[in-house]
């Protein structure tokens, strides 16, 4: 059904030829204009000051999630992927912090760990549960000058739910076909642009022989190796290349992602998240932001964080990681990092060049 | 002339509808000023919401789908012309527990993008009320309903909130973002009652479209009696003669016209006329030469209902079916 919509006519032009007759409500009193977001300062002072904002040089690509006085930022894995850390930078309310430190990736959450040397910030405050009537309403990142957040506001909009790695999960790979059936069933042909395979190196000619381990000799053996494995996940992949055997860590992909062509739906949504499925658990909510405003905190009208704003789905629908998931992922993330800081052979984190995300 | 009075009405009735009964106050205001004015949104919606997601469905026409929403016990559906595409064809309608229903397309309009739909399966159906009134003014706060991008049970239909930013006669515009799957959809007040229903949008996520409930209530009749009005870009009239039937006749000695082929897969075919049926009457009319029959579907098109008295070894029977497409 998804496939063939009946589409929403696009008709620009139907807008002015009403006629005199027609009212318009000036833009000033619309649901994102400045008139109505003006009802949610008290929400707005909390984004101010527990939403971090990152940019790439002076471009603004992502914003994140403060979870604690001391310098640690969640923020969308993707929107910062195979940016060196030396070329970002974090503002947190007015200030801005341009040593950034990538701590962790949860490929699965598609959520990143940065760290800024602060102190005293003022970490989000988690609210008791996302389980809010549909209709309540939440606030998250509008548009920021370098100063100042905005915010915007909408309503919890759907129910929770997993979000499936739209197309399934995959290498990225088109296989050559064999010519006879004694040949070898798994060697590459194409690459997607966009694939995680062309991003670990593998080339045309290669030929597939294990997946995490365990060998694979036909098509089957592959899917059966790739079910139930999440978008974003890594994967060591065995292949061979001129008789030598060698292995990749291969990050797999939704199959919708690395897709040449945009749908219907999709064209008439402008702008939205390239990594938008593949979730355990979403919550969903009609704030459309830019896709580039992913990241930060979603708050409810208390000024708690309800959730943390993962994609901008298309042009009705946005998702967030509910704020149950969000406090384990960033438990989990703070631990591990206070795990590696406590080895005593581990370089001070200074010492230490900044990984980039491959 | 009249359109003055028109103009006149518009502007003295905003003074009118602030008084109705069950208005939210909030309407009235340019803007929610704190937490009392948006806690007054969200609890009138919360409250509405239930009813109207219920009454909410999904058209599944096979080679797609768009929304509409029932506004009858007996399952009287409104939506827009461009989902229905046409009068009398068969459709199937999602409700929002995924149970499937035998409907059928009743009228449209072409021009306005007005469509109407009926569950043809007995039941006892959730429904919502009409804003017959017109009583929605620029500024009112309103959600949508639709399903968006096609039917996901594990999702449900999708709630957006917004305002109405634009009115026009025969075209609302509201800030609730639509996208594909969601037209015929409904756009409801916040008293829960039905306003618009998802027409169109334009590129800027502000650009929603729906036709007004006021566009129904003035072709109500029309799209009762599964009449195709107007010549507009919503829906294509299906063309005089190009219906098909699948069989060929020759005049019967004895009277009628005798089915001598029938082809396979045809309307015919599927209404179960088989070669050597006796076709008595055509539609109340007694068939005679098999020109007749020629002209008299000539005048018809795809979709139009045949209603054959027949005879098969001289045991009588009747044929009801559908014209297709040639």
């Amino acid at each position: 059904m998804h496939a063939n919509l009946l589409f929403i006519p696009l008709f620009a032009t139907l807008v002015c030829a009403t006629g005199s007759r027609a009212q318009s409500l000036e833009s000033n009193f619309r649901t994102t204009g400045p008139g109505v977001t003006a009802a949610f300062e008290p929400q707005r002072l909390v984004i101010q000051q527990s939403s971090a904002v990152v940019y790439q040089g002076r471009d603004e690509i992502a914003y994140g999630v403060v979870i604690s006085p001391d310098g640690d930022v969640l923020t969308k894995a993707s929107e910062i992927k195979g940016i060196d850390a030396a070329k970002l930078a974090v503002t947190i309310d007015q200030t801005k912090y341009t040593a950034v430190e990538i701590v962790g990736i949860d490929p699965v959450w598609d959520v990143a760990h940065l760290r800024v040397k602060a102190s005293g910030l003022k970490p989000v405050v988690y609210a008791p549960t996302s389980a809010v009537p549909q209709g309540t309403w939440v606030v998250a990142n509008g548009a920021t000058s370098r100063t100042k957040r905005r915010v915007l506001g909408g309503i919890v909009s759907a129910k929770i739910r997993e979000i499936p790695t739209a197309g399934g999960a995959a290498l990225g790979v088109t296989l050559a076909q064999p010519k006879k059936k004694s040949d070898p069933q798994l060697v590459i042909e194409e690459l997607s642009e966009k694939s995680g395979a062309k991003e670990a190196g593998l080339q045309p000619g290669d030929e597939i022989t294990a997946i995490e381990g365990k060998p694979v000799k036909t098509r089957e053996d592959i899917a059966k190796a790739l079910k139930d494995r999440k978008a974003g996940a890594i994967i060591k992949v065995g292949y061979r290349r001129k008789n030598e055997n060698l292995t990749a860590d291969v990050r797999l992909m939704a199959r919708e992602e690395m897709a040449d062509q945009m749908s219907r739906n999709d064209q008439m949504s402008g702008d939205f998240s390239e990594r938008r499925s593949g979730f355990p658990r979403i919550l969903q909510h009609d704030i459309l932001g830019a896709s580039r405003s992913v990241g930060g905190p979603l708050l409810d009208l208390d000024g708690r964080c309800i959730g943390m704003n993962i994609a901008r789905a298309n042009r009705s629908e946005s998702f967030a990681i509910p704020v149950e998931d969000l406090k384990a992922i960033a438990g989990r993330m703070l631990n591990h990092a206070k795990d590696r800081d406590a080895e005593p052979a581990a370089p001070a984190p200074d010492a230490q060049p900044a990984p980039s995300i491959d | 002339m009249k359109r003055l009075i028109a103009c006149v009405l518009a502007a003295a009735l905003p003074g009118l509808a602030a008084a109705a009964p069950g208005r939210p106050y909030v309407n009235d205001k340019k803007a929610p000023e704190n937490r009392k004015d948006l806690e007054a949104i969200q609890t009138a919606l919360t409250s509405v919401l239930g009813k109207a997601r219920a009454a909410t469905v999904c058209i599944d026409l096979g080679q797609g789908s768009g929304s509409g929403v029932i506004v009858s016990e007996d399952g009287l559906i409104l939506t827009a012309a461009h989902v229905s595409g046409g009068v009398r064809k068969d459709v199937t309608v999602i409700m929002e527990d995924g149970k499937k229903l035998k409907a059928v397309t009743l009228g449209l309009n072409s021009e306005t993008d007005a469509a109407m739909i009926r569950i043809t399966e007995e039941g006892k159906y959730p429904f919502i009320e009409v804003d017959r009134e017109d009583t929605a003014r620029l500024g009112d706060w309103v959600f949508s309903l639709g399903h968006s991008g096609g039917f996901d049970k594990e999702r449900g239909s999708v709630v957006r909130l917004g305002r109405l930013v634009r009115m026009a006669e025969s075209t609302i515009q509201s800030d609730c973002t639509l996208i594909g799957g969601d037209s015929g959809g409904p756009l409801f007040d916040l008293q829960g009652r039905l306003i618009g229903i998802h027409s169109r949008v334009g590129q800027q996520l502000q650009v929603n479209m729906h036709v007004p409930t006021s566009v129904f209530v003035k072709n109500w009749d029309a799209l009762l009696k599964s009449e195709f009005v107007g010549e507009g870009p919503f829906a294509k009239k299906p063309e005089k003669g190009k219906g098909f039937l699948g069989l060929a006749s020759e005049a019967h000695p004895d009277g009628g016209l005798k089915v001598t082929k029938v082809g396979k897969d045809t309307p015919a075919a599927k209404a179960d006329i088989r070669e050597g049926d006796i076709l008595l009457k055509l539609n109340g009319t007694d068939l005679k030469t098999r020109e007749q029959l020629q002209e008299t579907l000539k005048e018809m098109a795809e979709g139009d209902p045949l209603e054959f008295a027949a005879t098969r070894d001289g045991k009588p029977l009747t044929f009801k079916l559908k014209l297709g497409a040639r």
